[in-house]
């Protein structure tokens, strides 16, 4: 996996932005609990095989919440979970408490999936709807000699048949991949006599680290910020 | 250089993340050009010997700035800028600072090109990449900082070379040396791996959702601040 520190870091980034007037440590705390919850999809590894990357890390379910909660706070006459909010806590704070969700889902979807899509094996994205690992990688690339070239889509035309083969960086299923984690460290499949070597990675390349550096940089920045005028 | 869309889009979630009560449209303006501000002294390459990731990627210009921004701000009586732009003018410098820094100079020097964060004081590119983890066989396993690494550096990072030894490629000076070529293929990379894809594509989202809230909000809100702030 890429390291969830790196995972949280950006994801304080992304949130920090978005927070707006609700940013404190509670609603930093929300989404720090998101980013890390869809780890967690790795314990499953020893009962389901390949459930790491799968269960907690794919777009559906994300889609699916995302479309819950637009229908419930925006199209309903009345929103259950507005009221059930309100009715615990404040009708200003089932307001917030919305505003934070919709937060962690955009958090979700481009500081904890999309950072794993790129990463080793990529991600089941389309689990359960369909068993497919993708794994995105390449460039773009605007040259004189080539013209525009991206290799992250490679889309084919046989010229014999006429018929096209596109290449997203589709791999294995559930069955034939196994994501390390310090979970499971090495694929069940795979029989050797050294020892278990655990490894809880927090940064494993330059950009990573970056990445770890850019949220801690925000988190501080925002720290030492004189307040706005208008609050 | 890392790629200037990087950059670019590093600056925007900065910029969202830190603008605050600032944000608006000149305001990310200013600081997306402030990240993609260092990646100029490519083009001073074509005169400069070596100046690629040199010339305005060592630290100098960003601490002289930090200074006179602090300097102006914070110590003396009154501030000319604080006087010129109002509150909005000083979070908006702050902010461009520290995408300069942070979006401009951080790529390239964490696992990009490298940087030559002390020229032309001292001539040599430090490029930080490595891994740090935990291992429960091997403990703490750190390889980005190097104690007495090899090479001309004088800072703890391994370093690729000197301006002399190490020329850098960009589109605008395919080989890194001055002199312009006219002939030669130029490569212009506006996403070199997965990673920058995916920063690209979260910075232009945060900032498609940044505005789609401040539009809701009402522009009407955002002037009578200015006035008030003003």
């Amino acid at each position: 996996m890429v390291s969830t520190v790196v995972h949280a870091a950006f994801a304080l980034a992304l949130a920090a932005g978005l927070l707006g007037e609700y940013y404190d440590r509670r609603a930093l705390a929300a989404v720090l609990a998101v980013v890390l919850l869809p780890e967690l999809d790795s314990f499953l590894g020893p009962v389901m095989p390949g459930a790491h990357r799968t269960v907690g890390h794919n777009l559906v379910f994300p889609a699916a919440v995302a479309l819950l909660l637009y229908y419930d706070t925006r199209l309903r006459s009345v929103s259950v979970l507005r009221r059930r909010l309100a009715r615990w806590t404040s009708e200003r704070s089932a307001e917030r408490w919305i505003a934070v969700a919709w937060v962690a889902i955009f958090v979700h979807v481009f500081a904890h999936v999309a950072l794993d899509w790129v990463h080793l094996d990529g991600v089941n994205a389309l689990w359960p709807l369909r068993d497919r690992f993708y794994a995105l990688s390449g460039e773009i690339v605007l040259s004189s000699a080539d013209g525009f070239t991206q290799t992250f889509v490679d889309v084919r035309v046989d010229p014999a048949t006429g018929s096209r083969q596109i290449d997203a960086g589709a791999g294995g299923t559930t069955a034939t991949v196994h994501v390390s984690n310090p979970v499971e460290p090495r694929a069940p499949s795979e029989v050797a006599d050294e020892p278990v070597d655990r490894r809880f990675p927090v940064a494993s390349a330059g950009w990573r680290l970056y990445l770890i550096g850019v949220g801690l940089f925000t988190l501080v920045a925002r720290r030492l910020q004189s307040a706005d005028p208008r609050q | 250089m890392a790629p200037t869309l990087v950059a670019a889009a590093i600056g925007a979630i900065l910029a969202v993340a830190l603008l605050g009560a600032a944000f608006d449209r000149r305001a990310v303006a200013v600081v997306v050009a402030a990240a993609v501000f260092p990646d100029l002294d490519a083009a001073a390459s074509l005169v400069v010997p070596g100046a690629t990731n040199a010339l305005f990627h060592a630290v100098w210009l960003p601490l002289v700035a930090g200074v006179a921004l602090y300097w102006d701000t914070a110590a003396a009586t009154d501030s000319r800028l604080r006087a010129r732009f109002g509150w909005r003018g000083v979070r908006v410098a702050w902010v461009a600072l520290a995408a300069a820094l942070v979006a401009g100079i951080g790529p390239d020097l964490f696992g990009g090109a490298g940087a030559n964060l002390l020229y032309p004081f001292h001539d040599a590119y430090y490029r930080i990449d490595g891994r740090l983890l935990f291992s429960t066989r091997e403990g703490v396993v750190q390889t980005f900082v190097a104690l007495g690494a090899e090479g001309p550096g004088l800072l703890p990072f391994p370093s690729p070379g000197t301006t002399a030894s190490y020329p850098i490629p960009t589109w605008v000076n395919p080989d890194g040396r001055p002199g312009l070529s006219i002939g030669a293929d130029r490569e212009l990379v506006l996403v070199r791996s997965g990673w920058q894809l995916v920063v690209v594509a979260a910075g232009t989202a945060l900032l498609a959702v940044r505005v789609a809230q401040a539009r809701r909000s009402g522009e009407s809100d955002a002037d009578r601040d200015r006035r008030e702030v003003a």
